[in-house]
């Protein structure tokens, strides 16, 4: 298995795409830092530590990276047919499957780590470390940040999940971008609507349903940061949601003729 | 050779796409050091008898071995194999060196010279700095045998290898599947449309019409069918022979029913032949030269007309 999550390293590490899209997402944040710095120029004085938890809002981007992270690592397979070199060998398709997930989730955990030190340093760097009244402190700040990184973490890792599932469901990244975006962003919304129309108690299971989905549980999380009960809730709910896509996805791709 | 020394052994192997069957029965033996033609046309399923035996594709019946393991135990012995299968397929951003890297790293195969030892080897030392999504057929074709050999197998599988080479990469390439066999042992399974070229260096042949192997035979047996030959129908074979036998001092002819002799000798000056037979009394009804390359052979096996 490590030879083969070295393997997916040493392939993503000479795609252009993996600087790229690192690049774009720094400039990104740049700007937004910069935002602050520049209203602080002029009438606000949002301080490290108001500005840093603007990363609760932008919770969403998480699912997002995972779109592009897992097609980093997947890298067209099935459209460049070379998923065969790899069966063929004789390697298991658990192995291959769970590889490509692991590689897929350890770089998205690189790539949160940098983006996080690079906002975070940029911010401490361009805006004041002292609190001004009506912020948080950079104390409370990076609390807040922590915790919201602690139960984020394991729902997007669950949307890692789901996203390498689609990749092995459906031949072609685009259509299995389309599965991913469906089942993440687009499922909860469509099941918690059926609940509302529904109503009853079939409405309230739909409903609560809605609410296990990765996304619902992220958006909750910003209402009850420091809440430690759903900490390990998200947790919870983001292992079943990695043990279930992975079930679905090792079960397709053990049967998929390979071409 | 006995059944302990086959590398790979199918049983009745079937495979169904929905109401096609795309084997139907086939029934193989490919033993140590062979190396085995699979000769068919188009659709007759000799890729996808490589794709079973490969791993990615799975039978709908029958069964199949390699190296003795059968089922899912057949599944660590791929390791011993190499494969190229239908067109060779990389990553189009990497280079070919990149991509030979990537899997030596994949099936953790030691040694980091292993990748320039196989891109020497197939000559495209040259081209390693090339990205793949540049490469002509021909070259991709190299990479693809590159991959197939980078760890060292014992039963290398090879589909249409030589599709896109140019005449001196088939020589090359000849050579390659030739010193593998002798110096490494390394059996082969090749599959070709070139059948000119495949009668080069094949030592067993499957001929496959319709998902069945319709025959199984060696080399030798094949040039023994398909020697040049004088076909003379006479109205005495026993009298015939024996002229040939004590006027032409030969006894390389073999009788066959319906007063038919097939001599091997006098091929250069049939007159001899025929003005012996006269002379001793002989009537000489019929004579014709014949003989088959492998590609009249197989078209008479599958009923002529057709190409492979």
């Amino acid at each position: 298995m490590l030879n083969y999550i070295r393997a997916e390293f040493y392939k993503v590490l000479r795609r252009p795409y993996t600087y790229i899209t690192l690049g774009v997402m720094l400039v990104l944040e740049g700007l937004f830092a910069s935002m602050f710095a520049f209203h602080n120029a002029h009438s606000l004085a949002t301080p490290f530590g108001g500005a840093i938890v603007a990363i609760v809002e932008m919770g969403t981007i998480g699912f997002c990276m995972c779109l592009l992270t897992g097609d980093m690592v997947f890298a067209g397979q099935y459209k460049n047919s070379t998923l065969k070199n790899e069966v063929s060998f004789g390697l298991s398709r658990t192995r291959i499957y769970l590889g490509k997930l692991i590689a897929q989730t350890l770089l998205s955990i690189v790539y949160l780590a940098v983006m996080m030190a690079f906002f975070l340093g940029l911010c401490a760097v361009v805006l004041p470390l002292e609190p001004s009244a009506g912020f948080y402190t950079a104390q409370k700040g990076l609390t807040i940040v922590g915790w919201f990184l602690a139960a984020g973490l394991p729902l997007w890792v669950a949307g890692q999940a789901a996203m390498c599932m689609c990749l092995f469901l459906v031949n072609g990244e685009i259509a299995s971008s389309f599965l991913y975006v469906g089942i993440i962003f687009m499922l909860e919304t469509v099941i918690g609507l059926v609940g509302l129309f529904a109503g009853g108690p079939v409405g309230d299971v739909l409903l609560t349903l809605a609410g296990y989905f990765p996304r619902n549980m992220l958006e909750i999380a910003k209402e009850v940061v420091g809440n430690m009960t759903y900490l390990g809730q998200a947790w919870l709910v983001g292992a079943f949601w990695v043990i279930v896509c992975t079930a679905i996805g090792l079960y397709s791709f053990g049967k998929k003729e390979i071409k | 050779m006995t059944e302990n020394t086959a590398v790979m052994a199918a049983y009745g192997l079937r495979k169904a796409y929905g109401s096609c069957m795309a084997l139907d029965g086939v029934n193989m033996l490919v033993r140590r050091g062979d190396i085995y033609g699979l000769v068919g046309r188009n659709g007759a399923g000799k890729t996808t008898i490589m794709r079973m035996i490969s791993g990615q594709s799975q039978p709908t019946g029958g069964e199949m071995e390699l190296f003795g393991a059968s089922g899912r135990n057949m599944r660590p012995q791929r390791q011993r194999t190499g494969a190229m299968i239908e067109i060779p397929s990389f990553s189009p951003f990497l280079t070919a060196r990149e991509n030979l890297e990537y899997y030596r790293l994949q099936r953790g195969i030691p040694g980091k010279q292993t990748v320039d030892e196989v891109l020497e080897q197939v000559d495209l030392a040259e081209a390693g700095k090339k990205k793949f999504k540049s490469f002509s057929l021909g070259m991709k074709q190299r990479l693809g045998l590159a991959l197939a050999l980078m760890n060292h197998p014992d039963f290398l599988i090879l589909d249409e290898p030589i599709n896109g080479l140019d005449p001196e990469g088939v020589a090359e390439f000849r050579q390659i599947l030739r010193s593998l066999n002798r110096e490494r042992e390394t059996t082969i399974l090749i599959s070709s449309h070139i059948l000119s070229e495949l009668s080069n260096v094949a030592t067993r042949y499957g001929f496959m019409e319709q998902g069945k192997i319709i025959e199984e035979i060696s080399a030798e047996a094949l040039h023994d069918k398909c020697r040049t030959c004088l076909r003379l129908e006479v109205d005495d074979a026993a009298r015939a022979a024996a002229v040939l036998q004590t006027e032409l001092g030969t006894d390389k002819f073999e009788v066959l029913p319906g007063n038919v002799v097939q001599l091997y000798d006098c091929l250069d000056d049939p007159k001899r032949a025929s003005y012996a037979l006269a002379q001793n009394g002989v009537a000489l009804l019929a004579m014709e030269q014949k003989g088959a390359d492998l590609e009249a052979y197989f078209l008479n096996l599958i009923g002529g007309g057709r190409h492979a």
